[in-house]
Order: structure tokens, then C-alpha cells, then sequence
């Protein structure tokens, strides 16, 4: 492929470049407080030495082991992974296959219930935790993970996003699939998902981050401490006076890490099709 | 020969176990396919989002205060009146307003701008990529701190800046006038990198060749932009405006985070309203009344919407 | 490939419904329960401490028909997460025997009905410090035992202060507080010294801290934020003291002594000489901020009246109205603020002791910087407003001194507040009804 590399790229890259710290320095910023001692952090505040982390290689563990030995984190990271993934696969699937059905299905009441979904993006979902927990407790799922995944699953939101990107795809290519005898089940699995590796990628992450910022639901079913997820241990953290900024800040880094890994890994799939096999139509 | 329906002006016949019978029930059979793949996000919407909604609905007609759920009474319209006079109501709606109108161009134009940007090969898209996503997995007391800091009007880094330019230093979050654009500015940086992510995948959809064959017809860049990209995208715009438009009518993390609400109820929005209502002051029937009064009025602003943009299908 | 995913999912889906409920009531040995929510982490200092204590609890009591088991619930800044929790708890008829609460929850939860009054089974309530006992009774009834106190206090940077010309000599104490315009003048000197503000007030906090700190200048001057029945704020809260501490604080802002936005931990690194701040500070100094040799000195007080108040309240402990086990659950409450109890914890988290018997233990363990903050605590601590309606009534407080904080658009201050009196009113008529 033939590169123009002219000043207009150069241009580019700097606007690039320029915006990418505009966007990233919080994250420098955070990981940098992380591995320096507190005082340090507020010393350096306003000079560039606050996006750098100490000067002694010594001190930059040093918030890691303490808020380490003094918090139980391993457990609750466990805990988010498995909602999070959880959270993420279930989604996926749930959501995509009411997504299908508004795209490629015909029904009874389709007009109807898609105005619900569009009307159902509209509450917001910190004035009906009272609400939803009565119900949670109604079903017997106080204080079980199941109570922590269910209400996370289906989402008008999701439900929408994978509608969209199922109407993109093509019908010859269902017809043919019916022809070679495939039944709805098949062809959404085998044909549908696979093909919009972009909405299953969006999906999947951003219900996965989604679960895993997730404090005040998680907090309101459990009462067991060892089902607590890590957002738990994070406000805690946050909240038990004397508060040492450097360790909130490495709490955080080891919360945001997976986060970040997740959509690097994420990202790839949204993006598999540069140079036009989108859909696969030539 | 039974009679099937009209098309048009002349009434149309079969014979029984013909091709239209058979299209009837085959749409039966469609039905209950297609209920089945509803089905289950249909009944988790139901138990833990329509059901819930439905019981606050009620409640928007009681008096019920949250210590004391037993004695919870009907009260008719009684809520609805008072917010009618309700000035912070009335405020927070004007500042929701103010919000929403604002930041929905910033967001959507600097989204869909790093999705064109990104949309090249490039092998340091993936840097870009995280870099202007991050903001969107960072936790919020680590943003909040952050921009608490740099735009503090004594000694914050960008009013340095500003003040070297010869630009006097500005209140930011403290001052009424200036804290809601800046919630604004904050939020637009703090989601661009969600929707550019959603965008990126509606603009990977377009194929190659699409681009191409204008390319051989003569368009330049700004044309390919207009004529191609842009109607391509249109889905996939609809979709990011209207989840957009209604996320921004829910504002309520950063204000609560970064201002609590002032200052001088300067950024009170209708959403935090209704948390400080229900849950802090225990109002929950009045904060219901709120809810289903916006919860209305962002529908109607939904509609009015859609008919305006109509949707390519359905 | 489709099987895979299926047999994934629903082990996933068996491995997450594991866990169900099982019935609280009853330990594995018979015994009855008594279950207790506290509102941190058991990894904090303080819930280790609430731990070790209910260990203590099933010790001396193992011979006896009861277990009591504790559950942690840790909160986020303002309660949030915990209060959440109580509140659905309560929707669900599902709260435990004995929960934790903040001081200003007392009124509301008791005139609920949430929690019951201790009266018949806490006989000597002597050792409690008064403002303990101020906080946790509603109605003339003591519903609950605070676990602990705080207090508030001006930190002052010794060598910023004598660099600037101030004999430390000369600074108030307990027993001889200084007058506003004295501190004024104070602070005066360290502006013109240093051309930076002289105290950072934390008026940037928006939340109960304003409320917490800045009440007690009210009630130095000789006013009241609502009556003491409870039933008014109109014509209580928008007299002539409550005017002439706002002015103070006012007076304050406009010569730039204190200023709405300080720096982040502006003191603790030594830019700005003086914080007002609370007792949790002195942990957090010792801890990061050795290098700078601090002093702590009272509230000042009002000119016209010389009174000094000064802030006081925490979280406490109390029983549940829907407790099956009462008795016990009030022993429990009472054992978790005894005086071994109430020892154990102003230790190991530097916080202010709730009796007079363990006051007298920690004078001598105390610092200096501590021990000013008991000694002010114990002559004029002063609990806050006991109201059902106290979230609008605090956030009226709040709005109160945002609203003054801009002098330049509310001059009038006596305005200012009959506005808030007024709303502060019709939240107090509301609730009382």
C-alpha cells in the first residue's frame, strides 16, 4: 500500500500525539502517585515530577506491599473477574439474541416492543435500586453472586447496539445459509456472532468494565465479605480515615490494569476488517 | 377457495394448503422462534428493569418516606403539584438542559473526529486507541482529583497557563457561571473515547472498495467524506445520538463527584435531584414524581427525534 | 463449539447460585444469633478492632444461650453503600439485631421506628461524656452509644508561625481560647508574611464537614440552628448570632485569610501555616508527613460571650427495633462501648474516647496535640441538631455558608438566612408531622 508521507502525516501525528496526552495523563498521573511516597505527591502537584514516579527506585513498591498487607485484595480481584467475565458472556449472548431477533426476525408486537427497549434506555437505574433489590430478595438471591450477574445481564443499550449491526449484514447470505439447511439457532451462532466480532467485542467490554466499576449494587446484595468485588475494597480504602492518596492510587493502577489489557485485547476484534473485509462482501 | 384478503381493489382467493397459507403459518412458527431468542433478555428486562420501573411509577403517587415503608400512602397528584413549585426542580431541569445541549456536539464531533483519525492502518493505533479510551475505564475519584487540581483557581496548572497568555485566571468549578461548561468539557473528554469505539466499528462495516470506486470517480477526501461516510454511518449515528442524548439527560456522577451540586445549585441536574431527594432527604414518593416527570419528558424528546431523523427500517 | 459455550455458561451459572441463604438465626452449636452490621472493612484498623471485640464478647459470654457474629459493610465517604444497605435491609424486613449509624441518623431512625431505646437495659449511663449522650437520645430517650468521638481543631505550623514573629507562648489553650478578632489577627500577621492564605478552612468540601465544623461558631456566638424541642428553625437559626458568625466567617473569606478553593493538602506541605481540621489529621501527619512539627490549638470563641464550643459526634452503635433478642442485643451495644472496648479502639485509630473512665487512661497515653483535642472535646463538645429532617436541615447549613462564601453577591447575610431558615423550617414542619 503506497504511504503518503508528507507533511500532512506529520500534521496528523502531532494532533495525534497532542490529543493522546490530553487524554492519557490521568492515568500517568495515577500510576506515577502510585510509586512515590505520599508526600511526594502533593509536593510535586505543580511541576512535571508529578507524572513521574519517585526518584527512588526503592519507594516505588513501597504503596503496593502496604496496601497489600493491609487489605485482602486478591480474593476480591478474583471475585470481579469472575463477575466481570461472567457479566461479559452472558451479555453477549443474552442480548445478542434479542438483538437478532429485532434485526432479522419478524414477529408479532416488533413496533411495540422496540419503542419498550428505546423507553426502558431512559430510566435511570440509581432510582430503582430500592426496587430492584425488593425483587432480588422476593427471588431468594440475597447475598449470592447470582444476584450480583442477573440484573447486570440484559441491557436496552445492548439489546440496540447488536440490533444495529445484525441489519448490516446482508440477508443472501442467511437465505443461503437456509438453504444449506440451517436452522435460526445455527445461523446466529455460526454465521451472526462471528460476523460482528465488532458489537460481540463491544459488547463483552463494556459490560465487562461496566461489572467491574460496579459498587453500590454488588455492596447492597452481599453481606458475605468473601463475594465482595474489588470497587468494595476500593472505597473502603477510600473512606477508612487516614486516607494515603499513593496507596488509593495503587489500588487503583491494580484495578484499571485489567481494564485497560481487556480492551487492548478487545479492541483488536472491533477493529479486524481494515481494508474492507467488513462484512465479508466484495 | 377461501377468502385471504384484499390487495387493493380486488379480493384475492387461495386454495387451501397453497403457498399464502402456508406463509400464515409459517409467521406462526416465526413468532415463537423469534420469542424464544427474546426470551430471556425479555424476562431479566422484566424482573430487574420494567418491574422495578413499574413499582416506582406507583410510588410517584404516595407519600413514601424510606424509614417507614409501611406506611406508605396514596396521595394522588399532591407530588406533582409541589414540583411544579419546586424551584431547585425547576433549576436542575435548566441546568440538565444547559447540559445536554452543549455537550452532545462536543462529545459526538470529537468522538466520530479520533474515530476518523484511528480509522487509517497505523501501527501506533493501538497506543491511540488506549490512550483516548482511558479516560472511560479510569475511576472518577481519580479524574475528579486530578481536574479538581488543575483547575484550581489559585494554583491550578491551566490557569498558569492562562495567566501566561496574558489571560486572567478563571474560577472553573466555583464560579455558577462557569461550572456547568466546565462539567461539560470534562464530560465530553471523559466519553468521547466510548462513542469514538462504537463509531471506529461502524466505519470498519464500510468496505474498502466503497471508497475506492469514488476515488476512481474523482471525489476528493471532503467528498468521499460527505457522500460516503457519512450516510454509511448514519445507523450507527443514530444510535450513538440518541444513547448519547439520553445518557446526557442522566447526568448525575460528575456533578456529584465534582461540585456536589453547586455552586449555588449551579449544576444540580434533574437525576441528582432525584438521588439527594429519595435517598438523602428519604423522600422516595417525591423522587419517584420527579423520575416519572422526566422520565416522560425525555421520551416525548425521543420521539419528537426519531420522527424527525426517520430510521431506514422499522 | 455451541456445546462448549452451553456447558460453560451453565457451570458458570451452578458455581453462581451456590452460596444460598441459610438461616441467620441459629449458630452451627444451637445458640441463638445475634448479628451486628458495623460500616468498614475488616481489613481496616477499626474493624479489626470491632472484630476482636465481639471475640471477646463470645468468650465471656461462651457459657450462655447466644453467639453474636459481625458483619462488615464497608461504606463510601458521605455512608453511602452502608445506608443504602440499611435502607433495603429495612424495605425487606431483613435488618440485623445491631447495626452502626451516624450520629445525625439518630432522630430519624428512632421516630422511624428502626432502632430501639436502650433505657431498660443500659442502667448506668454516668460514664458516658454528655455530648455522647446528647447525640444518641431522642425524645428524652437514649437510643444509641456513639463508638467514638472526634473532635475539630486549628493545626498550626510551629515553624511557619515563629518565623513570622509569633511567640508560641502567647497561643489560646482549652482553659484560655482566643476571641475571633484575636485569631483575625493571627492571621493577619501570616498573610502579610507569607501572601498566602493563613488557614485552610476545608470550605471547599461541600459536605457534613462544613456542617460539622462550622456549627460550633454559631453556637459560641449564642444561637442555635433549630430550637431545642426540635420544632423550629424559622426565627432560631436567622437571629443575631447566627449573623454575626457568618459575618466572622465572611470577614474571613473577604481578607483573604481562608480562602473557598484551597490547595490540596496545603498545610501538610507546608504552604499554608495553619489547617482546621479534624482529630483523623494527627494519624496522617505522624504517618506521612513527619518532617513537620505541628501544635494544635482550640476553637476561637466569640467576643461577646467568650463561650467555647467546639464539634463532637461519630458513628455509634444501636439495637433494632425488630430484634427478636433484645436483651442481648443491648448487652452487645453496651459492650462494644464499654470502657475496655472504647480503649482498645481510641488506640489503635487515634480517635477521641466516648467515657469519662477511659478518658482518664488516655490523658496519659495521649500526645499533646491529642490531648488538646479531649480536653476541648470533654468542656465544650456540642452534638449536632437532633431532627428527623436533618438532611435538608445540614444541607440548608451547607448552602448557608456557600451562599455567604461569595461576599460579593450576599452582602446581606441576615437574607441569606431567613432563605435557609425558611426551607430548614418546612423540611423540620414535614418531618414532625
Amino acid at each position: 500500500m503506497r504511504r503518503k508521507f508528507g507533511p500532512l502525516t506529520i500534521l496528523e501525528y502531532i494532533c495525534l500525539v497532542l490529543l493522546a496526552i490530553l487524554f492519557i495523563f490521568p492515568l500517568f498521573w495515577m500510576i506515577a502517585s502510585s510509586m512515590k511516597p505520599e508526600a511526594e505527591v502533593y509536593n510535586n502537584m505543580d511541576s512535571i515530577k508529578a507524572f513521574l514516579p519517585s526518584f527512588h527506585p526503592s519507594d516505588w513498591f513501597i504503596s503496593y506491599k502496604q496496601v497489600l498487607s493491609r487489605f485482602h485484595l486478591i480474593g476480591y480481584i478474583i471475585n470481579s473477574l469472575f463477575y466481570g467475565l461472567c457479566v461479559a458472556a452472558g451479555s453477549v449472548i443474552i442480548n445478542g439474541m434479542a438483538g437478532y431477533a429485532f434485526a432479522k426476525l419478524n414477529f408479532n408486537g416488533k413496533r411495540v416492543l422496540f419503542g419498550l427497549l428505546l423507553a426502558l434506555l431512559i430510566v435511570p437505574l440509581e432510582t430503582i435500586l430500592i426496587s430492584q433489590f425488593t425483587i432480588v430478595h422476593k427471588l431468594g438471591l440475597v447475598d449470592t453472586r447470582l444476584a450480583v450477574i442477573l440484573p447486570a445481564l440484559a441491557g436496552a443499550f445492548n439489546i440496540y447496539l447488536f440490533r444495529n449491526f445484525f441489519m448490516a449484514i446482508p440477508a443472501e447470505i442467511i437465505e443461503s445459509a437456509k438453504l444449506d439447511g440451517a436452522n435460526t439457532w445455527q445461523i446466529f451462532l455460526r454465521i451472526m456472532l462471528p460476523m460482528s466480532k465488532p458489537a460481540v467485542a463491544t459488547v463483552g467490554t463494556l459490560a465487562f468494565i461496566g461489572s467491574w466499576n460496579d459498587y453500590i449494587w454488588p455492596l447492597m446484595v452481599l453481606t458475605d465479605k468473601s463475594k465482595f468485588p474489588i470497587q468494595v475494597a476500593i472505597t473502603a480504602i477510600n473512606s477508612t480515615e487516614p486516607v494515603y492518596t499513593n496507596q488509593v492510587m495503587a489500588v487503583l493502577t491494580i484495578s484499571t490494569i485489567p481494564l485497560i489489557l481487556i480492551y487492548i485485547v478487545a479492541q483488536r476484534y472491533i477493529l479486524e476488517g481494515i481494508g474492507g473485509s467488513g462484512t465479508g462482501i466484495k | 377457495m377461501i377468502k385471504t384478503g384484499l390487495k387493493g381493489n380486488k379480493t384475492v382467493y387461495t386454495f387451501p394448503g397453497t403457498e399464502k397459507e402456508t406463509k400464515n403459518r409459517v409467521k406462526w412458527k416465526e413468532n415463537v422462534v423469534a420469542y424464544t431468542f427474546l426470551g430471556p433478555a425479555l424476562l431479566l428486562l422484566l424482573l430487574f428493569l420494567i418491574i422495578p420501573a413499574i413499582m416506582s411509577v406507583y410510588y410517584a403517587f404516595t407519600d413514601y418516606y424510606l424509614l417507614t415503608p409501611d406506611m406508605r400512602k396514596f396521595v394522588g397528584l399532591d407530588n406533582f403539584i409541589n414540583l411544579f413549585k419546586d424551584p431547585i426542580f425547576l433549576k436542575s431541569l435548566a441546568n440538565t438542559l444547559k447540559f445536554v445541549v452543549w455537550v452532545i456536539p462536543l462529545q459526538i464531533g470529537a468522538a466520530l473526529g479520533l474515530a476518523l483519525l484511528l480509522n487509517k492502518q497505523r501501527k501506533a493505533n493501538t497506543f491511540f486507541k488506549v490512550a483516548y479510551f482511558s479516560p472511560v475505564v479510569m475511576s472518577l475519584v481519580v479524574i475528579s482529583v486530578l481536574w479538581l487540581y488543575l483547575l484550581n483557581p489559585n494554583e491550578g496548572i491551566i490557569n498558569n497557563v492562562l495567566t501566561y497568555f496574558g489571560v486572567s485566571a478563571q474560577p472553573f468549578l466555583t464560579s455558577p457561571k462557569q461550572a456547568m461548561f466546565t462539567i461539560v468539557f470534562v464530560s465530553a473528554w471523559q466519553g468521547a473515547g466510548f462513542q469514538m469505539l462504537i463509531f471506529l466499528a461502524g466505519l470498519q462495516n464500510i468496505p474498502g472498495d466503497v471508497y475506492e470506486a469514488a476515488q476512481l470517480d474523482g471525489m476528493n477526501k471532503w467528498q468521499r467524506f460527505i457522500y460516503i461516510t457519512l450516510p454509511l454511518l448514519k445507523p450507527t449515528s443514530i444510535f450513538i445520538f440518541i444513547t448519547t442524548l439520553i445518557g446526557a439527560f442522566k447526568l448525575l456522577v460528575q456533578p456529584m463527584v465534582m461540585t456536589q451540586g453547586g455552586p449555588v445549585n449551579s449544576t444540580m441536574t434533574v437525576v441528582y435531584y432525584i438521588y439527594q431527594t429519595g435517598f438523602t432527604d428519604r423522600m422516595v414518593g417525591y423522587a419517584s414524581s420527579i423520575a416519572l416527570l422526566f422520565g416522560t419528558i425525555i421520551g416525548l424528546v425521543t420521539l419528537a427525534q426519531r420522527k424527525l431523523v426517520k430510521e431506514e427500517d422499522d | 463449539m455451541k456445546k462448549w459455550f452451553l456447558v460453560g455458561i451453565s457451570v458458570l451459572l451452578i458455581f453462581a447460585a451456590a452460596g444460598c441463604g441459610k438461616d441467620k438465626s441459629v449458630s452451627s452449636d444451637g445458640k441463638q444469633m445475634v448479628t451486628m452490621w458495623v460500616h468498614v472493612s475488616d481489613d481496616s484498623e477499626e474493624g479489626k478492632v470491632y472484630k476482636k471485640r465481639v471475640d471477646a464478647f463470645n468468650k465471656k459470654y461462651a457459657s450462655k444461650n447466644v453467639k453474636a457474629k459481625i458483619e462488615f459493610i464497608p461504606r463510601s465517604g458521605n455512608g453511602g453503600g452502608y445506608e443504602d444497605k440499611v435502607n433495603a435491609a429495612l424495605t425487606t424486613d431483613t435488618l440485623p439485631d445491631v447495626i452502626t449509624l451516624d450520629g445525625p441518623n439518630t432522630a430519624a431512625y428512632a421516630k422511624s421506628g428502626i432502632i430501639a431505646p436502650l433505657d431498660d437495659y443500659v442502667k448506668d449511663q454516668d460514664d458516658l461524656l454528655p455530648s455522647i449522650k446528647q447525640q444518641g437520645t431522642y425524645k428524652d430517650k437514649l437510643y444509641a452509644i456513639g463508638a467514638s468521638e472526634s473532635s475539630v481543631g486549628i493545626y498550626y505550623n510551629k515553624k511557619m508561625l515563629k518565623e513570622a514573629g509569633v511567640d508560641l507562648n502567647t497561643l489560646p489553650t482549652v482553659d484560655n481560647p482566643w476571641t475571633w478578632d484575636q485569631f483575625m489577627a493571627l492571621c493577619k500577621t501570616l498573610k502579610e508574611k507569607y501572601n498566602k492564605p493563613a488557614i485552610d478552612m476545608q470550605l471547599q468540601s461541600k459536605d457534613e464537614m462544613l456542617t460539622y465544623a462550622l456549627t460550633p461558631f454559631v453556637w459560641s456566638a449564642g444561637g442555635e440552628i433549630i430550637s431545642k424541642d426540635g420544632t423550629k428553625a424559622e426565627g432560631v437559626f436567622n437571629k443575631k448570632p447566627s449573623v454575626e458568625a457568618m459575618t466572622f466567617i465572611q470577614t474571613m473569606l473577604k481578607e483573604g485569610y481562608t480562602t473557598r478553593t484551597p490547595v490540596k493538602q496545603a498545610f501538610e506541605t507546608e504552604k499554608y501555616p495553619m489547617k482546621f481540621s479534624g482529630v483523623w489529621t494527627v494519624t496522617d501527619m505522624k504517618t506521612n508527613f513527619q518532617k513537620v512539627d505541628y501544635g494544635v490549638m482550640p476553637y476561637p470563641v466569640s467576643p461577646k460571650t467568650k463561650k467555647l464550643v467546639s464539634p463532637s459526634g461519630s458513628w455509634q452503635f444501636a439495637m433494632t427495633q425488630k430484634s427478636e433478642n433484645k436483651e442481648w442485643s443491648a448487652k452487645l451495644v453496651d459492650w462494644m462501648t464499654n470502657k475496655d472496648s472504647n480503649l482498645e479502639l481510641s488506640r489503635t485509630i487515634a480517635a477521641l474516647p466516648v467515657r469519662y473512665s477511659s478518658e482518664k487512661v488516655l490523658t496519659k497515653e495521649f500526645s499533646d496535640q491529642m490531648n488538646v483535642f479531649m480536653k476541648q472535646l470533654k468542656k465544650s463538645g456540642h452534638a449536632r441538631p437532633v431532627t428527623p429532617a436533618y438532611p435538608q436541615v445540614t444541607r440548608a447549613f451547607q448552602q448557608t455558608i456557600d451562599d455567604i462564601s461569595f461576599y460579593d453577591q450576599n452582602k446581606n447575610i441576615k437574607k441569606v438566612l431567613d432563605t435557609r431558615a425558611t426551607e430548614m423550617q418546612a423540611a423540620i414542619d414535614k418531618a414532625n408531622r
